[in-house]
């Protein structure tokens, strides 16, 4: 599905005003997680201190909630700046939050204080404009969560389930000061749920208890199988998870943000706690960073053979001081000279023309790492980037057309075809978030929480690889198209170009729309 | 306004066509776009752009009828996605037919004319919150093909496609930049 990428995206929603920052974020950090030991794992040792001090380090002010019986323990650790209080229960951590939540003048972050991660992973978090949470890769942590383009359309806790999950929550919630209100009230009502859960959420609770133990004896029966990674139960104490889903079922749109390649841990014992330290150290995170600055998600054409050198000279960009909206610029400048060399009508042009196309794609993906490479997101610049994608692409329809002189007609159907299904795709993604609002957190299950319907074998057939590229290709994405328009420029006539855009385009519409539209009647 | 209502770009005709027909709808919106397109296409299949300018107004006034009348059916929650990919379809097409009616010296004024309501189109989507305020002067796609189909019959094309995409494309883009700076 073409939905994943980003040209299928409304600009608005991932991007931000570096201006509007407001004072550093204040910080909830949940000191409450036990170890294996049965102390709070945020007092594991770590570099000569905890992983506790070591995370309040990498955060501005901050409020540790600690069990009072480790509450002195915590606060030796925490450092003296830590405002350190004891919280005898997850409803009155929740009272707590809510309490910080109608305080802060600012950004609000919830965290386990035994995370061990890059500074990097909390400061993306920071960077946008709205609420978000970390989240990582299917089976990286115990609460799965569903992703749905750039929210989070279902979450789970202990006593919630989400069906269909392809990302798990990482124990890190960023509230933006609009939805702190919304924040508040969620806390407030979790905390007087937890302290009495309804039968529904008990149920639940059970559910997930014995499929724990299911599995457990899928793994005695095999014993090599991939599960060896499996997250630990469902912690019914894990407030962070309870409020995200809270924030969710609010409708609030929370934005999950990827960890991408950066490392995060949540060490049980002194010793996974040392292993974490030691690869925290050994990592070169200008290295994670530029690798990270990779779309996850993107074409064949883009990411086989565009990424891998375009992130170094998103690198050498940054290196230069150049700003991701001057690199978007000078793409169009390169797609405009294109255009003008397809115009000529000669050979040589044409395959200058081809050329300078190519370049200025690779360009365009150089702006993207660019502002993901160094964090400098701004609304103008996804706008422009946008805009200036569809500008190049239906600028060279008009230049091979004026070099060709007689497919002008061809070059209406293949602006009208791409319009088409760009349409398509936007409303699509417009319809679903304007589906039925989801249910409140008194209730266990919400909409996206269906059991899966497809066969498991079907299943593993669709995520087998050459599949999922196979199906990334049919839709015909940016990349494709931009190579398609120059090799066959540079090789054949316009004509042909427009003869093979219309119908791989054609494909890709029945393809989507069809798989749309049977799963709309159904 | 839903998102949805917002990208079917509807100008004041099609608006009034909607009012009056909502009470006696009896079809989705999607369906009427789809019936009031496909004379369009198999004319334009059968006679290419052979036709009188009556009998193209004729087939005109038929999209501009049911697809219009679309503008007041019921938002229906499974297919109303389908409403802006095929208002979009219809449009463009209509816009093509024009020029086929005139003849092949008019479609690069055609395809003018579709690169400048792109901008629209993307913008819509793009600014969603802001997009609504060159409106009245982008006519809506029932003004659009109106203003089309008078141009065609007052024998001002291919020039007349190349004068409004310029007008739109200047409306489009003063409006985006306004609105980018009142963004900040």
């Amino acid at each position: 599905m073409t939905s994943g990428l980003s040209e299928t995206r409304a600009v608005d929603a991932d991007v931000t005003l570096p201006a509007a920052r407001p004072a550093a974020p204040t910080a909830v950090v949940l000191a409450t997680a036990r170890a294996d030991d049965g102390r709070p794992a945020a007092l594991l040792p770590f570099g000569g201190g905890t992983v506790l001090g070591h995370l309040t380090g990498q955060l501005g002010p901050v409020v540790v909630l600690a069990r009072p019986e480790f509450e002195a323990d915590v606060r030796r650790a925490a450092g003296p700046a830590a405002d350190v209080r004891a919280s005898a229960s997850p409803a009155d951590d929740l009272r707590a939050i809510a309490a910080a939540a109608r305080a802060a003048g600012g950004d609000l972050l919830v965290l386990h204080g035994d995370i061990v991660t890059h500074a990097e992973a909390l400061g993306w978090l920071l960077a946008g404009p709205r609420s978000g949470a970390l989240t990582g890769g299917p089976g990286r942590a115990e609460f799965p969560v569903q992703a749905r383009r750039d929210r989070l359309t279902s979450a789970s806790s202990a006593y919630h389930g989400v069906g269909r999950p392809n990302a798990t929550f990482l124990g890190v919630l960023r509230t933006a000061p609009d939805d702190l209100g919304t924040l508040a009230d969620v806390a407030e009502r979790l905390a007087r749920l937890v302290e009495d859960p309804p039968a529904a959420w008990r149920s639940e609770l059970a559910r997930k208890g014995e499929r724990m133990a299911s599995d457990v004896d899928d793994d005695h029966a095999d014993p090599e199988g991939a599960e060896a990674d499996r997250p630990g139960p469902a912690d019914p104490d894990d407030v962070a998870a309870l409020l995200l889903v809270g924030l969710v079922r609010a409708g609030v749109p929370v934005a999950p943000v990827f960890l991408r390649r950066l490392l995060w841990d949540r060490p049980l014992s002194p010793a996974e706690a040392a292993a974490a330290a030691e690869r925290i150290e050994a990592t070169d995170v200008d290295r994670l960073r530029l690798d990270s600055s990779v779309k996850a998600i993107d074409g064949f054409f883009t990411t086989f053979l565009v990424t891998p050198y375009s992130k170094h000279l998103a690198r050498w960009a940054a290196r230069r001081g150049l700003t991701p909206d001057q690199v978007t610029i000078a793409s169009l400048a390169i797609g405009v000279l294109a255009a003008a060399a397809f115009a000529t009508g000669e050979r040589w042009g044409l395959v200058a023309g081809a050329v300078l196309l190519l370049a200025s794609f690779v360009t365009d993906c150089v702006d993207g790492q660019l502002a993901r490479y160094t964090g400098t997101f701004s609304r103008l610049g996804g706008w422009l980037d946008a805009m200036f994608d569809r500008a190049k692409e239906y600028l060279a329809f008009a230049g091979l057309a004026i070099g060709a002189g007689d497919v002008w007609l061809l070059a209406c159907a293949a602006i009208t075809l791409q319009t088409v299904r760009h349409a398509a795709d936007f409303a699509f993604a417009a319809a679903q978030d304007e589906a039925a609002p989801p249910p409140p957190v008194e209730d266990p299950l919400d909409g996206a929480a269906r059991p899966p319907r497809m066969l498991a074998a079907w299943r593993r057939f669709d995520a087998w690889a050459p599949l999922r590229w196979g199906k990334r290709m049919i839709a015909f994405p940016i990349g494709e198209r931009f190579a398609v328009i120059a090799l066959t420029a540079a090789a054949f006539t316009p004509r042909v170009t427009f003869v093979v855009l219309l119908a791989w385009g054609g494909v890709a519409l029945a393809y989507s729309q069809a798989g749309r539209v049977l799963r709309s009647l159904r | 306004m839903t998102a949805l209502a917002l990208y079917r770009d509807d100008g004041p005709l099609a608006r009034a066509l909607g009012r009056e027909a909502e009470p006696v709808l009896p079809l989705p919106a999607a369906a009427l776009i789809v019936g009031g397109l496909a004379p369009l296409l198999v004319v334009a299949v059968v006679r290419g752009g052979e036709v009188s300018y009556a009998g193209a107004g004729v087939v005109l006034a038929w999209l501009l009828l049911t697809a219009g009348a679309s503008a007041g059916a019921p938002d229906s929650a499974r297919t109303g996605w389908l409403t802006p990919p095929l208002m979009r379809a219809a449009e463009y097409s209509a816009l093509i037919w024009i020029a086929a009616v005139h003849g092949a010296s008019a479609y690069p004024g055609a395809f003018a004319v579709i690169a400048a309501l792109t901008f629209r189109h993307y913008d819509l989507v793009y600014r969603r919150r802001r997009a609504d305020r060159a409106g009245t002067l982008a006519l809506g796609w029932d003004g659009r093909l109106v203003l089309g189909y008078l141009l065609l019959v007052a024998g001002a094309l291919p020039a007349g496609f190349y004068f409004m995409a310029i007008v739109l494309g200047a409306v489009f883009v003063a409006d985006a930049v306004h609105g980018l700076g009142d963004d900040g």
